[in-house]
């Protein structure tokens, strides 16, 4: 009980420091303290806001589908909550096929039992799915053949009155033109008299094409049930698919399986090398042990290839905005300390700022792609590329490609300008009574740099910081998607071209991903601003 | 003391401060500034707001340029700041990001690169005991009262062991309690230590309770000193004592009668000891002064 109440205003201060300032009260009330005022606040500032969020959900799911696309309907938030699990299951399922590359010995066996037994089940399963999804097929034909006859029967009548229609118009027009012959009437009657047949033409085709119309509303509308069914039908194929690419993976695909195959393969030719009788022989013998141990070799070596999946997009995301925003820091800083300082620096720089500052990231990417591209004429072979993906790095999961670096070099330049507008105002706006300490007190240049300027100018440099990794995420998506490199940019992107039914709440779901990790980086450097500002009480030493 | 008191420690002779007027001529703050100051003595300036005083000082800091004229410290004449005069500012103007021992830890370091790290720590740790921090040493600024962070100012000026201490407006922002604890330090460690010092104050109080000698300055623009009033309580000075004294109030109607009626007068500087005029500081201006008014009326 004594620690209990020892920890209230550490943890006032933490979520205070860390800007979820709204659990505030939750915390006090926790604490008994004044409870009406906090169940009040509690009430202002986090029960409506998330009633707000409701409404805005409800709105989604109420005006989404009634918005027809050409790739379909606005998917609604369950749709989008569908598709996240879909990409959930699709990276357990590499997670589990790449346990089953790797599995060997009695577990490799166990494994092959389990999913096979797995298999039977899922199989049983999946034909029952798949006979539910035919007769709700062939339900769903016998309801729409019975919406559909009356509107044919429809047709159908119309289509013989307007035969009929047509027959009389050409007679009169006919009897008319005979008359017109025998010079009982006028040419310009008869022109009258095509004139008003064309428009009854017009008016059957209007009236036609609106029966078309209904028959094609009944026959591309079908019942939501029945994409249901075949979508729970296909889902539970793909499973199965799954399972038996599993066993693929735990027999004739296995690491260990291929290994023991090719070590086999050499200890063959190897006992043909020693029966040989002619010298051809031999040779063959001795280049097929060569072959295979190599092959053995490289396969001992072989990691199961990683799919693109959206946690993948994601850490490779992070990663390049990391990079980006580090070599952004690395420049913006000194250059903007060198700023604040020198007024002829900074006057020196203020064009080049001017004018690349509102340069768009797409234009840095292609201008990256060109000059940094020729650093990598063979991006296979050089010591950047092969030191960060060698089996070795515990990063070589990012599978570090030259797109990667053009991305994260687009970013860095358009996350430098806040970083470096701000430390220099930092630096230059340092508060005048500071520097007559530092002139009393002799400090010398280094010591008033490192002892004055640069702490006092750290809350706006970090101010500037948090401004650039924000742009920085933002421009990083952009790049992405034109850099083809992988992360969510290129998710998104590859989820516009390739147009499958997905395809849009995938998009969607992209957007809360990218949200959701833009605003966590955000916080990130919101606790970082505020624990190296020394205003706010919050300074740590 | 068997030395000879140095009479001529800190020399300011025709002292200007122009600051240029785009618009015309030079605008003259300070002109013919004139004062000397005894090895160990305490000097105070009053004079109206805006009239250059603290000019006077920041100049004799060495923060502030001198436009002509000069001052000698020492028997040498400062060309900017030195670890021989350390300045206590109106503001704490501490380091936020330091607790109080870094702060004064700051110019020790710097005025004292060759010492040792103990002997450095002994320096550090004596001047905030002095000012009575000795259990405040490793807070931060913003937990201390505004009283406690002028104290650890006063710690870091000290801490230089300077020759002059010069102090401007050092306790304008403290509450008149605050304010009388510390003047008390102050004048503790004067006496302890003894510095020559220059306080730049507004308070006739404090200007007559803690100087040897108060210099009064004319108004501004082209100010320069009015007058000079010798301040003969024996020190140490106990607060009680001086306030009590009949001389005291002599003293202080003596300040407030420049400042409400004679400030404006331009003229040569006028010292007064006791309730009497004792003479000019110089003689030649008084001479020239004469020739010009006919007469002296005051």
């Amino acid at each position: 009980m004594k620690f209990f109440s020892k920890i209230k205003y550490p943890l006032l201060k933490l979520i205070d420091v860390s800007g979820f300032k709204v659990f505030d009260p939750v915390i006090r009330l926790l604490y008994n303290e004044e409870p009406q005022k906090q169940v009040r606040d509690i009430v202002k500032y986090m029960v409506l806001p998330i009633i707000f969020c409701f409404i805005c959900i409800w709105a989604w799911n109420f005006l989404g589908p009634r918005h027809k696309t050409k790739s379909g309907e606005v998917p609604t938030p369950i749709e989008v909550w569908n598709v996240a699990n879909d990409n959930y299951r699709f990276s357990e399922r590499e997670e589990e096929k790449k346990t089953a590359f790797s599995l060997d010995g009695d577990k490799r066996k166990e494994e092959i039992l389990f999913v096979k037994s797995e298999i039977v089940k899922l199989e049983e399963k999946a034909s029952f799915l798949q006979q539910e999804s035919m007769r709700v097929t062939e339900e769903v034909k016998v309801e729409t053949d019975a919406k559909l006859a009356p509107v044919n029967a429809r047709k159908d009548a119309l289509k013989a009155e307007i035969k009929q229609a047509k027959a009389e118009r050409e007679a009169e027009a006919i009897a008319h033109a005979e008359k017109l012959m025998a010079g009982q009437v006028t040419p310009d009657s008869l022109v009258a008299l095509i004139k008003k047949h064309k428009e009854a033409v017009d008016e059957e085709k209007a009236k036609s094409k609106l029966i078309g119309d209904e028959l094609n509303e009944i026959r591309d509308n079908p019942p939501k049930r029945l994409k249901e069914a075949q979508l729970a039908a296909n889902k539970m194929e793909d499973e199965v698919l799954h399972y038996k690419k599993r066993i693929d993976y735990l027999t004739k695909g296995n690491k260990e399986q291929k290994i023991a195959g090719l070590i086999e393969k050499s200890d063959t030719a190897i006992a043909a090398l020693a029966a040989a009788t002619t010298p051809a022989e031999a040779v063959k013998q001795a280049k097929a042990v060569v072959s295979s141990s190599e092959a053995a070799e490289s396969t001992a070596e072989q990691k199961y290839p990683p799919a693109a999946t959206i946690f993948y997009q994601t850490k490779r995301s992070v990663a390049t905005v990391f990079v980006g925003f580090l070599i952004a820091a690395f420049v913006a800083i000194p250059i903007g300390i060198m700023c604040g300082l020198n007024r002829v620096v900074m006057a020196c720089l203020t064009p080049i700022i001017s004018i690349f500052r509102p340069v768009s990231p797409v234009v840095w990417l292609l201008i990256f792609q060109i000059v940094i591209g020729a650093f990598f004429p063979d991006p296979e072979t050089h010591p950047l590329f092969m030191f960060m993906n060698s089996p070795s790095n515990p990063l070589a999961f990012l599978r570090t490609d030259p797109a990667m670096i053009f991305s994260a070099c687009t970013v860095a330049m358009c996350a430098l300008w806040p970083a470096l507008v701000n430390t220099a105002l930092g630096v230059s706006a340092i508060d005048k009574d500071h520097l007559n300490v530092a002139k009393v007190l002799r400090l010398g240049f280094w010591s008033r740099l490192f002892k004055i300027i640069i702490p006092s100018s750290l809350p706006l440099m970090f101010a500037g910081l948090r401004i650039s990794l924000g742009v920085g995420w933002m421009v990083l998506i952009a790049a992405e998607a034109l850099s083809t490199s992988d992360g969510l940019g290129k998710f998104v992107w590859d989820e516009f071209q390739n147009g499958s039914s997905a395809s849009f709440a995938n998009i969607i779901l992209a957007c809360f991903v990218v949200g959701i990790i833009g605003f966590v980086l955000d916080r990130l450097m919101i606790i970082l601003q505020r624990l190296v500002s020394f205003d706010d009480g919050s300074a740590v030493a | 003391m068997s030395e000879k008191i140095n009479s001529r420690f800190v020399e300011m002779s025709h002292l200007v401060k122009e600051y240029p007027n785009p618009y015309g001529d030079d605008f003259r703050v300070i002109e013919d500034f004139n004062l000397m100051m005894k090895e160990g003595e305490f000097v105070s300036v009053i004079g109206h707001s805006g009239c250059g005083k603290s000019t006077v000082l920041t100049m004799l800091a060495g923060l502030n340029e001198i436009s002509d004229g000069g001052i000698i410290v020492n028997g040498r004449e400062i060309d900017g700041p030195g670890p021989d005069r350390s300045v206590v500012f109106q503001a704490p103007c501490l380091m936020p990001w330091m607790t109080a021992y870094g702060n004064v830890m700051l110019g020790v370091k710097n005025v004292y690169p060759h010492v040792n790290k103990a002997t450095r720590k002994q320096i550090v740790e004596h001047s905030l005991s002095v000012c009575g921090l000795a259990d405040s040493m490793k807070k931060y600024p913003r937990e201390m009262s505004g009283g406690m962070q002028q104290r650890v100012g006063i710690a870091r000026a000290i801490a230089l062991q300077p020759k002059v201490l010069l102090l401007d407006e050092p306790f304008g922002r403290l509450d008149s309690l605050t304010r009388m604890e510390l003047q008390d330090v102050i004048i503790d460690i004067l006496d302890k230590e003894k510095l020559t010092a220059m306080i730049v104050t507004h308070d006739v109080d404090e200007a007559v309770f803690m100087a040897d000698r108060c210099v009064m300055m004319s108004n501004g623009p082209k100010a320069g000193v009015g007058e000079i009033l010798e301040i003969d309580f024996p020190r140490p000075r106990n607060r009680m004592e001086v306030f009590e004294d009949p001389k005291f109030f002599e003293c202080r109607e003596h300040l407030l009668a420049f400042l409400e009626q004679r400030s404006h007068i331009k003229g040569p500087t006028r010292i007064y000891s006791g309730g009497e005029t004792q003479g000019f500081m110089n003689e030649s201006e008084l001479e020239a002064f004469e020739l010009k008014t006919g007469g002296l009326t005051i």
